[in-house]
């Protein structure tokens, strides 16, 4: 390793890793928020409201951007964990307060993803009950034995079919300037069914733990001033990049489904309906390829980035390189989740995409709480000195935590008082 | 209740129950509120409370250790004297107990470790209350999520005495850690370059920083950490910290770490080097990093074959290499050319007054600057050697390739690292 840096190789290196940076943590996490859980609901608001809520789609991809950005930039100027600095910061009961909220919303993430895993494999008629625990046994083995780095570029190139959705959306030809309207013109219904989506929309798109992993990954890979502009300008990227993707998937399902009158999605095979202009009907094995590859992708790494959470505000011996007698509350809590999550996602009869939008409603109940924490941490003076959030990227910031803040609220008492 | 009272062990007190605590004055009338213990650090043995930061009348206070008369869970009670209230001023040498040390890490010295202070344990010794250890456990977390009411009831967990702990200064760097710790001290270097890695940037600054009045142990820390940090420590450095450094670190290691170097930096640092080291170094990064010549080190201890048992152990004995280049004295003869190798045990074992000559073993097989990983590795292995001479176009003998060297190399990716995320790069 340091023996092909000296000299003259040095250089080529550098290139190497920038091009690989590209395919960082920043990407896969905000991409992360394309798993299962996001094709249903991003699915689901293209078939019921056609190209209506693209406009929110703007402003989540504004507030995401900036989240990331924080929490790649604290990583990268204190070297530490988002929950270790909550921890150290606002002491261990506010800390426990948000790893549990990390832990429930993680779990449920966790169950949609085998869900995902089960609902893509099932359209090639091999049951959930087999796809699923080979699928469980074979991330266990990736992540507490295998090579880690490895697994995720493969799992990268499976999530590539993904980029079938924009030339979907392209081929199924939406009306153009109608989209163009509703990416600026916000439009509102006054229905819990939207207050609903919104909230699936914004709680799947920014999932807490994609800083949680954002910010521990960059200080895993190192990363110190210098490589304050590279880290941000990925963090951001990888935000943009994923809700590009995201908002293709809403035009090509509300240029498919809502204009063929068909407003909710019941299974895995109607979501991949909205491939048909791509694929005709290879649409459902596209689909498929797809979101068992984004499944799996999620589905290994919210374990990882579960642990770490826990570990770092426990205080326990953290990391997967680690054999199961170094870190066993570590590796026990990856193998309990993806067990767990695993039996959950077998049961027979589940109702897919209902179960897969819930859990991202309970994410976006949960959001508020850590958005909290990213914006009072990534504005601290003692912290972050001259790197701080200030002015708008403070203000804009902090807006984000306002309006998800009421979003949750509002739906709390939509939810309780049954309207 | 017995009569006579028997020697109790001290109290432990949990600082969870004293943070947040009502501050009272004899009388018992509520003043106001404790909200966080400096203690003083440096001095031998446990480290004593110096003082009280507490609210009172909505400000923020000091309050002298001396006029605490008693201290107990939920309550801090002040002596009779008259209060005078002072803002505080931090000294060097103290840190806040909960600021600093509470749900932070400490060095754990005993396995080396980083650690997470969930409770600070205190306790009333030689008439002074004082930091005992810190709870690393569940219990200690617990304590501190449970309501006030059961929370005493909560023992202590996984208790680390505080004779092996070495906290941070947090975010006040230039503070502590100045002068080398006597604990930091009874590490090895490489498991305090572990640390440094562990640890976050502050963090392993600061143990750096501690390091630099012991110069010989920086320069070994130096050696063992990853280029990565290498780099990060040298960009706060002057060319000749850098420089100076780089002359204390074995010539391989520098080498290495100066090819990381911008071109320019490199050649200022270089310029600053002592005669010897600069010759050593230049001609090492003439050689391929992946080669045996990139590889050796261009220091080893030899003799001539007209030599005595005692003249080689003499040579050892002067010699202030590392151990491992000294397992093996080199024996040449009057040019300078490679003829063979003594065993440093087969020297200590022989009568002093024989000659090299008859411990001496031959036809050792020897690489050229060019021999790459495999080539090194599979000689070192099919003759169990721990040491091989490289040897110049003239037969010279020029350095040595020692098996912890090749060792480093063919360690499987995998095996090297301890943790991550991301795996390896």
């Amino acid at each position: 390793m340091r023996l092909q840096v000296r000299g003259r190789l040095r250089s080529r290196r550098s290139r190497v890793i920038v091009l690989l940076g590209l395919l960082g943590p920043g990407l896969i996490a905000a991409n992360a928020g394309n798993d299962a859980g996001g094709i249903a609901t991003y699915s689901e608001v293209g078939a019921k409201y056609g190209y209506t809520l693209l406009w929110a789609m703007v402003l989540i991809t504004v507030s995401l951007a900036l989240v990331q950005r924080s929490a790649a930039r604290m990583g990268t100027v204190t070297g530490k964990g988002l929950a270790e600095l909550i921890r150290e910061r606002y002491g261990i009961r506010w800390s426990a307060f948000a790893t549990l909220c990390v832990l429930v919303a993680n779990f449920g993430i966790c169950i949609s993803d085998f869900v995902g895993v089960g609902a893509a494999l099932g359209l090639a008629g091999v049951p959930a009950q087999v796809s699923v625990p080979i699928a469980a046994i074979g991330i266990w083995l990736v992540i507490v034995r295998g090579s880690y780095r490895s697994a995720e570029r493969v799992f990268i190139w499976l999530t590539i079919p993904f980029f079938a959705y924009p030339v979907a959306a392209i081929l199924a030809h939406p009306d153009w300037g109608e989209v163009g309207h509703a990416l600026v013109q916000p439009q509102i219904h006054t229905s819990s069914t939207f207050l609903l989506l919104f909230v699936a929309m914004a709680g799947t798109t920014i999932t807490p733990y994609m800083q949680l992993y954002l910010q521990s990954a960059v200080v895993e890979r190192g990363a110190n001033l210098d490589d304050l502009q590279n880290e941000s300008r990925e963090a951001v990227g990888g935000a943009i990049f994923a809700d590009l993707i995201a908002a293709f998937i809403i035009i090509a399902t509300g240029a498919t489904l809502y204009v063929s009158g068909i407003h909710s999605i019941g299974s895995a095979a109607d979501a991949a309906k909205a491939l048909e202009p791509l694929a005709g009907q290879y649409a459902e094995l596209l689909f498929g390829i797809g979101l068992l590859g984004a499944s799996l992708l999620a589905a290994a790494i919210l374990p990882i980035a579960t642990s770490y959470v826990v570990a770092e505000s426990l205080g326990y011996e953290k990391g997967i390189g680690r054999r199961t007698e170094e870190a066993p509350v570590f590796v026990g809590l990856i193998t309990a989740m993806i067990v767990i999550s695993g039996i959950v996602a077998m049961v027979p009869g589940v109702p897919v995409i209902a179960l897969l939008i819930g859990v991202q409603v309970v994410n976006g109940l949960l959001l508020p709480i850590n958005l909290f924490f990213v914006w009072r941490l990534a504005r601290d003076e003692e912290l972050m000195g001259e790197h701080r959030n200030r002015g708008p990227v403070d203000w804009v910031t902090a807006l984000t935590v306002a309006i998800t803040s009421t979003l949750s609220l509002i739906l709390v008492a939509v939810t309780v008082l049954g309207l | 209740m017995p009569a006579t009272a028997p020697v109790r062990p001290p109290e432990v007190l949990h600082l969870s129950l004293v943070l947040g605590a009502a501050l009272r004055d004899a009388d018992g009338t509520r003043l106001g509120r404790v909200d966080d213990l400096i203690v003083r650090l440096g001095g031998a043995g446990y480290p004593p409370i110096t003082g009280f930061l507490a609210t009172i009348a909505g400000r923020r206070s000091y309050v002298p250790a001396e006029r605490v008369a008693a201290m107990a869970p939920g309550s801090v009670t002040l002596t009779k004297a008259k209060l005078d209230l002072r803002p505080f001023a931090r000294r060097p040498d103290e840190v806040l107990l909960r600021h600093d040390v509470l749900d932070h890490q400490l060095i754990n010295v005993e396995g080396a470790r980083l650690v997470r202070a969930n409770e600070v344990e205190l306790a009333r010794l030689d008439g002074w209350w004082r930091v005992v250890g810190v709870d690393t456990g569940a219990r200690g977390g617990l304590r501190r999520l449970l309501p006030k009411a059961l929370a005493g009831r909560i023992g202590t967990g996984d208790f680390v005495d505080w004779a092996s702990l070495e906290p941070f200064s947090g975010e006040v760097p230039a503070m502590r850690l100045r002068v080398l710790h006597p604990k930091l001290a009874r590490l090895h270097p490489a498991q305090i370059a572990d640390l440094v890695e562990a640890a976050s940037h502050g963090e392993g600054e600061e143990i750096m920083r501690a390091l630099g009045s012991d110069e010989e142990l920086e320069a070994d820390v130096f050696e063992e950490l990853d280029s990565r940090h290498q780099l990060e420590f040298v960009e706060e450095r002057s060319d000749a910290e850098v420089a100076a450094l780089l002359s204390r670190m074995a010539p391989d290691d520098a080498a290495d770490l100066l090819a990381e170097l911008v071109d320019e930096r490199r050649e200022a640092v270089i310029d600053l080097l002592p005669s010897g080291a600069r010759r050593k170094v230049r001609a090492l990064m003439g050689f391929d990093p992946a080669e045996a010549g990139g590889l050796m080190s261009p220091d080893f201890v030899s003799v001539y074959r007209q030599a005595s048992v005692a003249d080689a152990l003499e040579r050892v004995r002067r010699s202030r290499l590392p151990d491992e280049i000294l397992a093996t004295v080199w024996v040449m003869d009057a040019r300078h050319r490679f003829l063979g190798t003594v065993a440093l045990a087969a020297l200590v074992r022989a009568d002093p007054e024989a000659g090299v000559v008859d411990l001496e073993v031959q036809h050792v097989p020897h690489l050229r600057p060019d021999a790459d990983f495999e080539e090194i590795a599979r000689l070192m292995a099919d003759y169990n050697l721990i040491a091989a001479a490289v040897v110049d176009d003239e037969e010279r003998m020029i350095g040595v390739v020692t098996v912890d060297d090749v060792l480093e190399v063919l360690l499987p990716k995998g095996w090297r690292r301890r943790f991550g995320l991301l795996g390896e790069d």
